[in-house]
C-alpha cells in the first residue's frame, strides 16, 4: 500500500493519529500537497460518503472519519497556505455554533462531521456562545455560511438576534445564515430572516450548497 | 394474573444502582452554578472549581434518599383532581417544549400560539385520565418571548382546573410564577406550599451536565416544596453510551447527582423520578423517542424509581411520526406497554408527534384511547372464585349461548371488557354508509364538541383578570 493509500484508510478507518502521523510524514518528505489531498485523505472522505450514502458507514463511522480528516487538514493548514499549488478543493467556509443560552452540542457536532464529510471548510464555534462572540467570529473567520443551532424552544430566540446583530454590523450580505435544532421550522426560518433550514444534517449539507449557488 | 413486564431483575438494579454511583464517584458531573457546587461541597462532595466538576459519593446519595418524601400531593385547582402519588392507577399527562401544532381546523402544520394551549386545557379537562399537565408547546406569540415560559404556565392554569407542570428555566421567572400560584388559589405562599398545584421539569444535559440556569430557577423553587421532576434525557448512541444497560446508568446518575443537590438545598423537596431517554437514528443521529429500545429503556427506569421508593413519571406513548397515522399508532402502543406494565405513575407524552415536537389535539384523545387498552392488557386475567363461572357453563351446556346469563349481563358492565368509544366495529357496509370514518374522525368530532361546549370548571372572571395583570407585568419586565 503506498503512503496516499495509507492516507485514505486512515480517514475512512477514521484513526486520527494515522491520519496525523502520515500528514507529518508528507510534510517531511516533501511530497505534493495537492495530490497528499486528492489521492489521500479526500479520497478517503470520499469514499466515507459514498459509504454512508449506500447505508454500509453510520453516524458514528462518517463522524470519525471526518475528524481524522480534520486532524491531517491541520497538520497539513500551514504548508498549504504557503503553497500556491495547493488548495483545499478551493473548500467553502462554514461556521457552526450552538446559540448562548444553550449548550446542546450533539447536532452541531454532526452537522459539522457531515458538512467535512462533503468538502466544507467547517469552523466549530462551540456552544452557548454569546452572540456578540459569534459576531466577532463571523469578522474574523468571514464565513460563506454560519449555521445556528439551538434545541430549546427557550433559545431559539437567539437565531433571530444574531441574524439581526448581523444586520446592524452590516455583515448580513456577506454571510448565508442557516438555521437548524428540534423546535425551528421553515416558518421560523422564515420569519426570522434565515436564508435557510433543515431538520438534519444530510439536509444541511444540501442547504448549504443550495444558498451558496 | 396481571400481565407485567419487568426488564430489570432485582440483581441487575442493584447492579445499576452501583454503577450509577461509580460514575458519580469516579467521573463526576459538571455543575456550572458556584451556588450549587458550594451547596455540594458542603455535604460532602469533592470539587473542582476550574472544571465546575462535583463527585458525589454514595453516602451523600443514601442521606438525599432519607430526605426525600416517598409519597405527597400534586394538587389542582379543582380539589376533585387532586393527585397523590404514588398513584393506585396509570394516569396521563402532556410532554413539554414542543414547538408546532396540526392545526385542527386546516390540518396544516404551524408554530404554536397561546390559544392552543386554552385549547389543549380544554380538551385535556376532558380526558378523565389526564391529570398532570405540561404546558407542551412554546407559544411564539407571547409579546415578549423572555416571558413565554410565564405566559405559557399562567395560560395553561387559566384553562386547565388540573395539576400544572411546566419548568423555571431562569430564576427571574419564579416570582411571576409564585404570584400567579397564590393569585389561582386566592392565598399566600403558605397556600402555595401547601397546595402543590404546580410542578416543574427538571432536565439535566446529557452527558452529567447541569444547566446553570434551569438549575439555580429550580433550586429557588425548591424554598415552596413545589415537587420537581427529575429529567434525564441521554441518547443512546450519542449523548449516552451505545448499550441500552449502560445508557439507564448514566441517565440514573445524573438522576442521582439531581436528587442530592435538590435534597441539600431543601431537605424534604418532593420528586419525582423520571426518565425521557432515547437512541438515535443510527444514520443521521436524530433523537428517537417512538423506538421499542428508547421504552425499553424506559421501563428500566421506572423500576429503578419504584427500586429507591419515589414515584415515577416517565416518557411514553411517544412517536417520531410526522402524522397522526398508522406509524404514530404503533409507536404509540410499543411506547405505552412497557409503562403500563411495570404500574408507572405518571406516563408523560399523550398528544405529540414528531418526538414531541407536534401537537395534535386529536391525538390527545386517540391516545387516551390506547392507554385504556394497554391498561386493559396490564390488567390481565382474573382467576378467581367470583369470575369462575361454572354454574354458567353448566346451564347452557351443549349449544346454546351465555348472552342471557346475569353474570354476562353484569361482567359488561365491569372492568372484565374494555368498551371502546373510538373503534365503533362497524361491519364493512355500516361503515361506508357511515362516511367511512376513521378513529382520527372519531376523535377530530369528539375535539369539535370538547371546543363548542363551555369549559367544566372555568376560572372566575375576576381571579383570571388578576392572573391576566401578572403576565402583563412579566412581559414588560422580564
Amino acid at each position: 500500500m503506498d503512503i496516499y493509500e495509507l492516507m485514505k484508510e486512515a480517514v475512512l478507518d477514521g484513526d486520527e493519529e494515522e491520519a496525523v502521523r502520515l500528514a507529518e510524514q508528507a510534510l517531511e518528505e516533501g511530497l505534493e500537497l495537492q495530490k497528499v489531498m486528492d489521492e489521500g485523505f479526500l479520497a478517503g472522505i470520499q469514499e466515507a460518503g459514498q459509504l454512508y450514502e449506500d447505508e454500509e458507514y453510520f453516524l458514528p463511522d462518517l463522524v470519525c472519519s471526518a475528524d481524522a480528516m480534520k486532524c491531517a487538514l491541520e497538520v497539513l493548514d500551514e504548508a498549504m497556505k504557503n503553497d500556491p499549488n495547493a488548495q483545499k478543493g478551493a473548500a467553502a467556509k462554514v461556521a457552526l455554533v450552538t446559540v448562548q443560552g444553550d449548550v446542546h452540542d450533539i447536532g452541531k457536532t454532526i452537522v459539522g462531521a457531515m458538512m467535512t464529510a462533503s468538502g466544507f471548510e467547517v469552523y466549530d464555534l462551540g456552544t452557548d456562545v454569546l452572540n456578540e462572540d459569534v459576531i466577532a467570529k463571523v469578522k474574523e473567520i468571514d464565513p460563506d455560511v454560519l449555521g445556528l443551532s439551538a434545541l430549546l424552544t427557550t433559545t431559539m430566540e437567539e437565531q433571530g438576534n444574531i441574524i439581526e446583530m448581523l444586520k446592524a454590523e452590516g455583515l448580513r450580505d456577506d454571510v448565508k445564515v442557516i438555521i437548524g435544532g428540534a423546535p425551528v421550522n421553515q416558518a421560523w426560518a422564515d420569519k426570522i430572516t434565515a436564508d435557510g433550514y433543515s431538520d438534519n444534517a444530510i439536509a444541511a449539507v444540501k442547504l448549504a450548497q443550495e444558498v451558496l449557488k | 394474573m396481571r400481565m407485567n413486564a419487568p426488564v430489570l431483575s432485582p440483581e441487575e438494579i442493584k447492579r445499576i444502582h452501583k454503577d450509577s454511583i461509580r460514575i458519580l464517584e469516579e467521573v463526576g458531573v459538571k455543575v456550572p452554578s458556584e451556588k450549587a457546587l458550594s451547596i455540594l461541597e458542603a455535604g460532602g462532595a469533592k470539587v473542582d472549581y476550574d472544571k465546575q466538576v462535583a463527585y458525589i459519593t454514595e453516602a451523600m446519595v443514601d442521606a438525599a434518599f432519607k430526605a426525600a418524601p416517598k409519597e405527597f400531593l400534586l394538587g389542582a385547582r379543582n380539589r376533585e383532581h387532586d393527585l397523590w402519588l404514588p398513584t393506585t392507577r396509570t394516569v396521563l399527562n402532556m410532554d413539554g417544549c414542543g414547538s408546532n401544532v396540526i392545526d385542527f381546523n386546516t390540518g396544516e402544520k404551524r408554530l404554536g400560539t397561546l390559544q392552543d394551549l386554552a385549547d389543549v386545557g380544554k380538551v385535556f379537562d376532558a380526558i378523565p385520565q389526564a391529570k398532570v399537565l405540561w404546558s407542551c408547546i412554546h407559544p411564539e406569540d407571547t409579546p415578549n418571548s423572555r416571558a413565554a415560559g410565564v405566559w405559557a404556565t399562567a395560560t395553561s392554569l387559566i384553562n386547565t382546573c388540573k395539576h400544572v407542570q411546566d419548568e423555571v428555566q431562569r430564576e427571574d421567572e419564579l416570582p411571576y410564577i409564585i404570584e400567579i400560584l397564590k393569585a389561582v388559589l386566592g392565598g399566600t405562599e403558605e397556600d402555595v406550599i401547601e397546595r402543590k398545584i404546580y410542578s416543574a421539569t427538571y432536565c439535566t444535559v446529557a452527558p452529567l451536565c447541569h444547566d446553570k440556569e434551569m438549575l439555580e430557577g429550580t433550586m429557588a423553587l425548591t424554598k415552596y416544596k413545589a415537587p420537581v421532576l427529575l429529567y434525564p434525557m441521554p441518547a443512546c448512541g450519542s449523548t449516552g453510551p451505545a448499550s441500552l444497560y449502560s445508557n439507564v446508568a448514566l441517565a440514573n446518575a445524573e438522576s442521582l447527582s439531581s436528587l442530592v443537590i435538590y435534597q441539600l438545598t431543601t431537605p424534604g423537596t418532593p420528586l419525582i423520578y423520571g426518565s425521557a431517554l432515547g437512541r438515535i437514528n443510527l444514520k443521521t443521529g436524530a433523537f428517537l423517542e417512538g423506538a421499542v429500545e428508547t421504552e425499553l429503556m424506559m421501563a428500566a427506569m421506572v423500576q429503578m424509581g419504584k427500586y429507591y421508593g419515589l414515584p415515577t413519571m416517565a416518557a411514553g406513548c411517544l412517536s417520531d411520526a410526522n402524522s397522526v397515522g398508522m406509524q404514530a399508532a404503533m409507536e404509540k402502543v410499543l411506547t405505552t406497554v412497557p409503562l403500563t406494565h411495570n404500574d408507572v405513575d405518571i406516563i408523560q407524552g399523550i398528544g405529540l408527534i414528531e418526538g414531541s415536537m407536534t401537537l395534535s389535539l386529536e391525538q390527545m384523545i386517540i391516545d387516551a384511547e390506547i392507554f385504556e387498552h394497554c391498561m386493559r392488557m396490564h390488567q390481565g386475567i382474573d382467576v378467581c372464585d367470583d369470575k369462575d363461572y361454572f354454574e354458567d357453563i353448566k346451564a347452557v351446556a351443549q349449544g346454546g349461548h351465555f348472552l342471557k346469563q346475569k353474570s354476562t349481563r353484569k361482567a359488561f358492565r365491569s372492568d372484565e371488557f374494555y368498551n371502546s368509544k373510538l373503534i365503533p366495529g362497524d361491519t364493512y357496509d355500516t361503515w361506508k354508509a357511515a362516511g367511512s370514518k376513521d378513529m382520527k374522525d372519531y376523535a377530530h368530532e369528539k375535539v369539535a364538541a370538547i371546543l363548542a361546549a363551555d369549559p367544566v370548571c372555568p376560572l372566575d372572571a375576576n381571579t383570571e383578570k388578576l392572573i391576566r395583570e401578572i403576565m402583563a407585568e412579566a412581559a414588560a419586565k422580564l
